[in-house]
């Protein structure tokens, strides 16, 4: 379960405040598939970065008693100078696990070949997606943040995605920051609508999905 | 109550060494990649400095000085001086530039700081290895009177070192103008690091003042160390241990401070 209590979040800078989040209260249980919904701006990479652990809020408090995986994205989580292998010597390291085991599900997930063997900075954005997605499904957390990444991948990558994350981790919690509605309603039981700072939350996916698109 | 609370402190141990040390080697092979002699390079800037000074030095001054090699006073006197300048350069920002890896939540901003000094210190203490033996070898140096001073000596300066760090990183992502005084700061150290003369060479009250500096404490229990009774040294453990502590006390509260508003990309 992950229960985010009355969650700030504010940016200063030059005297500039821009507040991203307001009061937000939200609980994932384990296995649902939530979906975050908003326009570009309102606190989806915000509020996934926060449950993430890569910032701190402002004020208020995230418990969480799962694994979480790091928010899988555009940015975040490689060293650009670094090659892919490099990288995920890199994750298996603080990870603790075996180096072996994720090289093979990387090489066979991404079919990057010779290219892992390149700096990541070098990589275009799906060639990033298959990377990230590769090592945090070898890391096997019990949930997954996902930030719009999905929708980069080729038709291959899709694939792939669809089996071995929707298949054969069905079981999986997953938070989904998403525009692409045809994918929050087929994948998710529940959405989260994040407008001018706040969230609200609905069990009726295709509800939500349509007053997002009223907004 | 007490076990459980011990297994979890041996546990977020095991977890901290096992990020610094992944930290270590991606720092090393971003830094210095694969090729020709790799990561061995960061212990030949200190040594090609120790032995270039140290012999304009000799030449400028003779071979000795109260009775004691310039070329190796000299390099003794600039390792641990390199220390300091080269962790103090490297804590600036050092957030923002690691930012990408605070993805990974059991990677905490201090391990950033951790890791970075500990290989500006293990560069040293290699070149530092390296000059010793063939100064020892060539009898330019003397073999160490007393290697637990000198070794007590190298750690209190580091743990000085370090404690700068921990102050000077979260200040530099706090204020900009920070990061364009710590080259002319380390520039104008210099005087104050003992690196380039020993206490009693001074008049008195300058050494009084000196005596502040908790790099000229170490410096004089590294010397002390090495030349025993041919030098006379003054110096007090308590002075670098006590303003550590207090720039550590300073320090950890502003590494906090600034990781609850530090953004990342």
């Amino acid at each position: 379960m992950i229960v985010c209590r009355d969650i700030c979040k504010e940016y200063r800078h030059a005297g500039l405040r821009k507040q991203v989040l307001r009061n937000v209260n939200l609980t994932v249980q384990r296995g649902d598939r939530i979906a975050l919904l908003g326009r570009n701006g309102a606190g989806k990479t915000t509020l996934i970065k926060l449950i993430g652990g890569v910032e701190m809020p402002t004020s208020g408090r995230i418990e969480h008693h799962m694994s979480i995986s790091w928010p899988l994205g555009f940015a975040g989580g490689f060293q650009g100078s670094l090659t892919g292998y490099d990288n995920a010597r890199f994750i298996a390291r603080i990870y603790q696990r075996e180096y072996a085991a994720i090289r093979d599900f990387v090489e066979d997930f991404t079919e990057l070949g010779s290219q892992l063997r390149m700096p990541v900075k070098t990589y275009s954005s799906g060639m990033r997606a298959r990377l990230a997605f590769a090592l945090s499904l070898a890391i096997e957390f019990e949930c997954y943040l996902i930030d719009e990444i999905i929708l980069v991948g080729d038709q291959n990558f899709h694939r792939k995605c669809r089996v071995e994350l929707f298949e054969k981790r069905a079981d999986r919690t997953m938070i989904l920051a998403s525009h692409d509605t045809g994918t929050v309603r087929e994948l998710c039981n529940r959405a989260v609508i994040i407008d001018q700072g706040q969230a609200t939350a609905y069990d009726d996916v295709n509800f939500a999905v349509d007053s997002y698109s009223a907004l | 109550m007490v076990p459980g609370s011990l297994r979890r402190l041996q546990s977020a141990w095991e977890v901290q060494t096992r990020v610094i040390h992944a930290l270590v080697i991606r720092e090393l092979s971003t830094r210095f990649g694969r090729e020709n002699i790799g990561f061995l390079w960061i212990m030949v800037e200190p040594l090609l400095f120790a032995s270039l000074v140290g012999l304009l030095w000799s030449l400028a001054k003779g071979p000795e000085e109260h009775g004691i090699s310039v070329v190796a006073f000299v390099a003794t006197g600039y390792i641990p001086l390199t220390l300091f300048r080269h962790s103090v350069q490297r804590s600036v920002l050092v957030f923002t530039t690691n930012s990408s890896l605070l993805y990974h939540r059991q990677i905490k901003i201090m391990d950033f700081i951790l890791a970075r000094f500990i290989i500006e210190m293990m560069g040293c203490m290699m070149a530092y290895l390296f000059i010793g033996l063939i100064l020892i070898a060539t009898g330019f140096m003397p073999v160490p009177a007393d290697i637990g001073l000198f070794l007590a000596g190298w750690a209190l300066y580091s743990l000085f070192c370090l404690s700068i760090c921990l102050v000077l990183s979260p200040l530099s992502e706090i204020s900009d103008v920070m990061e364009k005084f710590i080259p002319v700061t380390t520039y104008v150290m210099i005087p104050f690091s003992g690196a380039f003369n020993m206490s009693s060479w001074l008049t008195p009250t300058m050494r009084e003042f000196l005596m502040l500096s908790p790099f000229v404490n170490g410096m004089e229990m590294m010397r002390k160390g090495i030349w025993g009774i041919k030098v006379t040294a003054y110096y007090d453990v308590w002075n670098p241990i006590i303003c550590s502590a207090v720039l550590i006390g300073i320090g950890l509260p502003l590494c906090r401070r600034v990781r609850k508003t530090l953004a990342v990309e």
